[in-house]
């Protein structure tokens, strides 16, 4: 077992730097900080507009109006794109002592519904333009308070404290088996995550962060909002990734949190155009969520951008390693961060320590924790120089190089609708080209569509597939489709065997 | 000048080959009827870079569009084209 202390971080930035990274047990204390330091410095960009701390503040002090009274750790749900919607009413939950459920802005009205219910929310808030998402949960639940992020509070609540214990976040997983949860992380857990953020790189405080990534994932919410906010830096919220060149250029970020498909596109649009799309003023990439290639390293440091790789999960408030040597050791995710413990048990990593949640929220997940530790269902291995390596997974979700983890059960739930489905598999298949894609294969069953030939069967099936596909958020839809003539291999108990879990693609 | 549907198409050729060299044999070959994850493997990354690469190549600016917004490469050249009159 070994846990990491700061030292080790030391000397990858100036002494300076590196005492100013001050550890806070809750945000409220660390905001309380924030605005005695830097209250007239820019903290958020967003459409057009630049709010600055103090102004940040003055406006969450007036949504926390809606949560007075509210017991320390209730939950109240955020349903918000990113945006500075996001962030005010973010604060307000989080400076009131209660913890934020963040939904995926994407969310239907059905599933809104229901994670209110799964979380226990006793309000929520809700970014204009969403009041359709609403109409299920008011039907059902009138009791749970819908506040609009734009309410015309005039009375400013103060900031209220709370213990390091308190729920700070609860945010979506789908945990080891992919079925959809909520991790509750403290407030200590997401300081931890935050002052992770500050370890390993040169420059820390009063950066310039660009927003690519999604508020509702760890990655965006505590490595890019909580320690921009942390080091008085001011984070630009970049409304549609396909503008993100174009916010480049204007704003001119020093440091971008991406995943590697994003940092992988820009690198090949800059070759494209010859120029650095990324703009002159960016030294550094943080780089998570999803396998780094050494590749992007070492090309962007031809481009003079450091690109680090990290390692994390939802369940760890972010960022359990980080890799301050990516050159010497590109195939590292890095150092582990301070506070965490961690150990590997026939291979798989299990971790401890100050940033790790509470639990999970609104299902069990039988065989997360051994001894108190949590199972990642991650393959690792450590260097002589204390260095972490991910070497594989254990676990059944697919993870996609854009980052993002689909449960391939969740996904065929959705084709299972259909009576003639009797069995389909979601999974990880290569494209002709190598590239990974989502597949589906699908087994029919024999007592439907009886009174076609075979060719107008499947013709007629894989049509209504596709319109199922089509309907699935983009990252759940399926590239390729195919209606097998034989059934699944099958265990003893006549469970499908999954492909990449015993059973062998043909 | 506006672009003809020929000259749209060689120009997605060469934005869809400098995303992805490996794919040289399928993008060659690909006609207004390819379907873009069927056919060419799209992911949103891939739509993303079209996307991009299409406004920063040819002076268009594209609406909010995603993933299910086209199906083929021809629904892409009939949005340039509206886009360009």
């Amino acid at each position: 077992m070994k846990t990491a202390s700061s030292e080790i971080f030391r000397k990858y930035t100036d002494a300076e730097t590196f005492s100013g990274i001050t550890e806070y047990k809750t945000v409220s204390e660390m905001w309380e900080q924030c605005l005695a330091k830097w209250p007239d410095a820019a903290a958020i960009e967003d459409d057009g507009k630049t709010y600055s701390y103090s102004d940040l503040e003055r406006d969450a002090a007036k949504l926390r109006t809606a949560l007075a009274g509210c017991p320390t750790g209730t939950r109240v749900a955020l349903l918000a794109a990113n945006s500075y919607d996001f962030v005010k009413a973010y604060l307000a939950i989080v400076t009131s002592g209660c913890a934020a459920a963040v939904f995926p802005a994407h969310l239907p009205a059905e599933a809104v519904f229901g994670c209110c219910m799964m979380f226990g929310v006793s309000k929520l808030f809700y970014q204009p333009g969403f009041e359709e998402k609403l109409n299920i949960l008011k039907q059902q639940r009138p009791d749970i308070e819908c506040i609009a992020t734009n309410a015309p509070y005039n009375e400013a609540t103060p900031l209220r404290r709370c213990e390091p214990s308190a729920p700070c976040a609860i945010m979506f997983t789908g945990g080891t088996t992919g079925k959809s949860k909520g991790a509750l992380l403290s407030n200590d857990a997401v300081m931890q995550g935050t002052i992770n953020g500050c370890y390993g790189t040169p420059e820390v405080f009063n950066q310039r962060y660009l927003l690519v990534l999604p508020l509702s994932h760890v990655f965006g919410l505590i490595r890019n909002l909580m320690t921009s906010l942390y080091t008085g830096s001011t984070l630009f919220i970049c409304r549609n990734n396909k503008d993100m060149f174009r916010d480049i250029a204007a704003f001119r970020p020093t440091i971008m949190v991406m995943v590697p498909a994003l940092a992988e596109m820009a690198l090949t649009l800059s070759k494209k155009f010859g120029r650095n799309m990324l703009g002159e003023d960016l030294k550094c990439i943080i780089c998570g969520a999803a396998p780094v290639s050494p590749f992007l390293v070492s090309e962007y440091k031809k481009m003079g951008i450091s690109l680090f790789p990290g390692y994390g999960l939802t369940e760890s408030a972010n960022l359990v390693s980080g890799n301050p040597e990516s050159l010497t050791k590109p195939d590292s995710v890095g150092i582990p961060y301070p506070n965490q413990e961690l150990k590997i048990v026939d291979g798989e990593l299990w971790l401890k320590g100050r940033n790790m949640m509470d639990g999970y929220v609104g299902t069990e997940e039988p065989g997360a924790y051994s001894d108190g530790w949590f199972r990642t269902g991650d393959l690792a291995r450590i260097d002589e120089d204390g260095f972490l390596y991910i070497t594989g997974r254990i676990k059944e979700i697919i993870l996609l190089p854009n980052g993002e983890n689909v449960s391939p059960a969740e996904v065929e739930a959705h084709f299972n609708t259909l009576s003639f489905v009797q069995d389909s598999q979601v999974f990880e298949d290569r494209s002709a080209l190598g590239e990974p894609i989502l597949a589906l294969e699908v087994v029919l069953r024999p007592t439907e569509l009886t009174d076609m030939d075979d060719e107008a069967r499947k013709a007629y099936a894989t049509a209504e597939l596709e319109k199922i596909n089509r309907s699935l958020p983009g990252y759940w839809q399926v590239s390729k489709i195919t209606i097998r003539d034989t059934d699944f291999q099958r265990s003893p108990a006549m469970k499908i065997v999954r492909y990449g879990h015993g059973a062998v693609k043909e | 000048m506006a672009l003809s549907r020929n000259e749209i198409i060689t120009r997605l050729r060469d934005i869809l080959l400098s995303a992805d060299e490996r794919k040289r044999d399928i993008i060659e070959n690909c006609t207004e009827d390819s379907r873009l994850t069927a056919d060419l493997g799209f992911s949103s990354v891939s739509m993303l870079y079209m996307v991009i690469a299409i406004e920063e190549d040819m002076g268009i600016r594209f609406g909010d569009v995603g993933t299910n917004d086209f199906e083929t490469l021809g629904d892409v050249v009939d949005y340039i084209e509206e886009r360009q009159k």
